[in-house]
């Protein structure tokens, strides 16, 4: 965090782009290859799966396209293999690289969008919570701590199978990735709303606040714009393992039949669509996808390490 | 989620997995047994399936049943004589007891028969019977409507039931026999048969247990097994690692892609034959307009592979179907074949002004038949191909027959095997206009109806002629497919499997109907 004291002797004129360049951040991250392989890896697979229209060999949503004759076809290093499908093909004939690069988008589509609703839903319940403090903290601290009893899992799996029962897997399949982002949404906000909670209890008493508050400004400003600027590193940290963590889950909600539906799969459907035939040869419909998946959550979570590290002050290495 | 979340979650899992498939040790033989799915109910006159008649042939006994020659052997019926035309005489066995501890007399047949001709499900197959008689405590009389040849095949079916045991009420006024299609009845939570197990403890969808009948009267039965543990394990490979492991005894069915791994493993047993049970999907032409024109109906009979679909969902472990009656029933057709043909499909919806294809609903259950969900996707796919948008639902077989009486989908899947092992039956539940009051048509969600063929069928029936009769059915077969009532799949084969010491060969016929009261298990 640039202090007020070192800004003034800047020149006003010092761009954005060479205040990053002098930054602690990037002097860390280009010492350590780590963050810098992660950061590579994490680009690439965001990449292709942005691109995924484009880079994939066959559309694997279009029921149109699959062959049910090319069914169950290795990868391109193993005897057997057709060229058409460098990674093979999984049960029903789609081409297995084809379907990672549209699952990998659903799982980011879903792993970001879940996290972005988790941090909106916890930030503003943990600054209310710990600015407001009183009856408000209470009520919303006991609500995060009854739905902190219940793994997220579970939340998600009677959520899901209740829309399912009230509204038919007919819509469920149409809405299933805003509805995804929904229910892993709701599940994870108390990690938000705890941390953010407990950094504005440090903040509150800070001088600053409370010069907010005498000159007359409101507690929404002040919130908004004083105290939460101040507890942003956490939040960076948190959502760096949340989203992993949200990948994992929809993963592990497809694994169980109630996350994507089975005509477009994501990575975790693709996992256990494969699961019948890994003991009968057909290895790859299960590992391939599987391998993309820890990949990913890897890279996350490394460059998050990486992150919490650099944005921790007691834990400068100079 | 954290490692120790995940390392307690997994042991957690492990545990109860652990728990819901160990064999149970008190016993002195017990054998742990894992289908893809328990019964449904204990009723064994709720639903015509063959999840409930292997139940059947567990805590009952039929009057005759098929041995694996596919002739009777005398069960209940100790010997029987033709009297007239119409009239059959049977012998009963003397000296059985139920479970429940009362005697077992014509009189249990007689209340048996009258229950099966109000059972929604097994009233059109019980049809031709107009009345049993007691004729005395150990004989019964069946008199038919008009001579009927097939009466014993019936009699395969007829597992009598403890009259005095489901006579009455049960605490909530409701009467103790009443037949409540997946509902909650008293007969549907309590048995008592005759047949060499009884069942001691179930838990619906967990486990189901069953202890020998200690006073069984049949002491021929080399049957050695004092407890069967039965576990409903969907997952395919789930259930063949748990065979391998030597955690269950017994699984079926094998799913094709494991078939290999079991045969070339030297502690596991395996059995197939070629099968006779018809896999296919139904058009329904009440929910879907389009699927009152023929040419739609064909279009989709074009459109689908079945030889792909047995080729390479089924590893060549079912035969490619264009019809009902598999090969050896009087109705099969030599010249039917699968008519795939994609270029034909799109003529055809072309034709019946579709190009651009529409919306359907399809339903397919997940653990009932090999391989079901994935048949139901492939299916799903290759309609794409005629631009026709399926929205596909899978669910396990305990839901599915409540949706598939409701005829909820506008595509459904169904397997059938001929319950008289004779084509008349297949068309008569599959294929006949609904008919509530006969029960015919039951199980046909697609709506065809063609009066024709339903008097042909009944005519048939009456056929003494076979070279006459099986010239009708096969023209009843021939008209099914010109007019595309349905969608074949395949004859789905057969396969178990079993610990080495199992010896389950003997027990073992083409209906699928393990005679496990004979079921013999080597000491190790």
């Amino acid at each position: 965090m640039t202090t007020t004291h070192s800004s003034v002797t800047r020149s006003s004129t010092t761009s954005r782009w060479e205040r990053f360049r002098d930054s602690y951040l990037l002097y860390s991250f280009k010492r350590d290859l780590i963050a810098q392989f992660s950061l590579a890896v994490f680009i690439l697979l965001v990449g292709c799966a942005l691109l995924a229209p484009w880079l994939a060999p066959m559309n694997p949503y279009d029921l149109a396209q699959i062959d049910i004759l090319a069914s169950e076809l290795p990868p391109f290093w193993v005897d057997g293999s057709d060229p058409t499908y460098l990674m093979g093909t999984d049960s029903q004939g789609r081409d297995l690289l084809s379907t990672i690069l549209y699952g990998l988008r659903v799982s980011l589509i879903i792993g970001f969008g879940a996290v972005a609703m988790q941090a909106s839903l916890g930030v503003c319940f943990g600054l209310l919570a710990g600015y407001l403090g009183g009856r408000v903290d209470a009520f919303l601290m006991r609500m995060a701590d009854i739905q902190l009893s219940f793994s997220t899992l579970m939340v998600a799996i009677v959520v899901g199978a209740l829309f399912k029962a009230i509204f038919g897997g007919a819509t469920f399949s149409t809405y299933a990735v805003p509805l995804l982002v929904l229910i892993i949404g709701l599940a994870e906000w108390p990690q938000y709303a705890r941390t953010v909670r407990a950094s504005v209890l440090a903040e509150k008493g800070k001088e600053y606040v409370d010069a907010a508050r005498v000159m007359g400004l409101s507690s929404r400003r002040i919130m908004f714009r004083h105290i939460l600027p101040n507890t942003l590193s956490p939040i960076f940290v948190i959502s760096t393992v949340q989203v992993a963590n949200a990948i994992i889950s929809e993963a592990a909600l497809s694994f169980l039949g109630l996350g994507m539906p089975e005509t477009q799969p994501s990575l975790g459907s693709l996992i256990k669509s494969g699961f019948d035939y890994i003991q009968s040869g057909s290895w790859w419909i299960t590992l391939i996808p599987g391998l993309v998946l820890v990949v990913l959550v890897l890279v996350i979570n490394l460059l998050g390490d990486w992150l919490r590290d650099v944005l921790n002050p007691r834990l400068y290495k100079g | 989620m954290t490692i120790k979340k995940t390392l307690l979650a997994s042991a957690i899992g492990a545990a109860m997995t652990a728990a819901a498939i160990a064999p149970a040790v008190q016993a002195e033989t017990s054998l742990s047994m894992a289908y893809d799915a328990d019964p449904v109910s204990l009723d064994i006159h709720e639903q015509l399936s063959g999840g409930i008649l292997q139940l059947s042939h567990m805590t009952f006994d039929p009057l005759v049943r098929w041995n694996q020659d596919l002739e009777f052997e005398p069960r209940l019926a100790t010997a029987w004589e033709q009297v007239d035309d119409t009239t059959l005489r049977m012998s009963l066995r003397e000296g059985v007891e139920f479970h429940s501890g009362n005697a077992f007399t014509a009189d249990d047949v007689v209340w048996t028969v009258e229950r099966l001709k109000r059972s929604p499900d097994f009233k059109a197959i019980f049809a031709p019977i107009a009345s049993a008689t007691a004729v005395d405590a150990h004989t019964v009389e069946f008199t038919t409507k008009t001579p009927y040849p097939l009466l014993l095949n019936l009699a395969t079916y007829i597992f009598p039931l403890d009259s005095q045991f489901y006579t009455g009420e049960d605490g909530d006024g409701d009467a103790k026999d009443e037949i409540v299609k997946n509902g909650n009845s008293y007969a549907s939570r309590h048995v008592s048969g005759t047949g060499p197990y009884e069942v001691t403890e179930r838990q619906q969808g967990v486990r189901v247990v069953f202890e020998r009948n200690e006073d069984y009267w049949d002491e021929d039965s080399p049957g050695n097994v004092d407890e069967i543990v039965m576990t409903p394990i969907s997952e395919n490979a789930t259930r063949v690692a748990a065979l391998l492991s030597g955690d269950v005894d017994f699984i079926a069915p094998v799913p094709p892609n494991d078939l290999e791994r079991i045969e070339n493993d030297d502690d596991t047993h395996l059995v197939t034959m070629s099968g006779t049970r018809i896999i296919l999907f139904h058009m329904n032409q009440e929910r879907v307009e389009a699927f009152q024109d023929p040419q739609v109906r064909q279009a989709f009979a074009y459109a689908i592979n079945q030889e792909g679909i047995a080729d390479r969902l089924m590893k060549g472990f079912a035969t490619p179907a264009a019809q009902l009656s598999p090969e050896g029933y009087v109705g099969h057709v030599d010249d039917l074949a699968p008519r795939y043909d994609v270029e034909r499909a799109k003529q055809l919806m072309a034709d019946a002004g579709y190009e651009d294809g529409f919306e359907i609903t399809m339903m397919a259950p997940n653990n009932r038949y090999v391989n079901d969900a994935k048949i139901a996707q492939a299916v799903a796919a290759m309609l794409a191909r005629i631009n026709v948008t399926v929205d596909l639902k899978t669910l396990p077989k305990a839901q599915y027959w409540g949706e598939y009486d409701d005829r909820a989908a506008d595509m459904m899947m169904i397997g059938w095997h001929a319950d008289t092992e004779d084509s008349a039956n297949l068309h008569e539940y599959l294929t006949a206009c609904q008919n509530l009051d006969s029960g015919a048509g039951q199980y046909n969600a697609g709506i065809y109806c063609n009066p024709e063929l339903d008097d042909l069928v009944a005519e048939a029936n009456l056929e003494v002629d076979l070279e006459k009769r099986a010239e009708m059915l096969q023209q009843v077969e021939q008209t099914l497919y010109d007019e595309a009532a349905f969608i074949p799949l395949h004859w789905q084969d057969l396969a178990w499997a079993s610990a080495a010491n199992v010896d389950i060969e003997p027990i073992l016929n083409v209906m699928n109907f393990p005679y496990l009261g004979d079921l013999v298990v080597e000491e190790q």
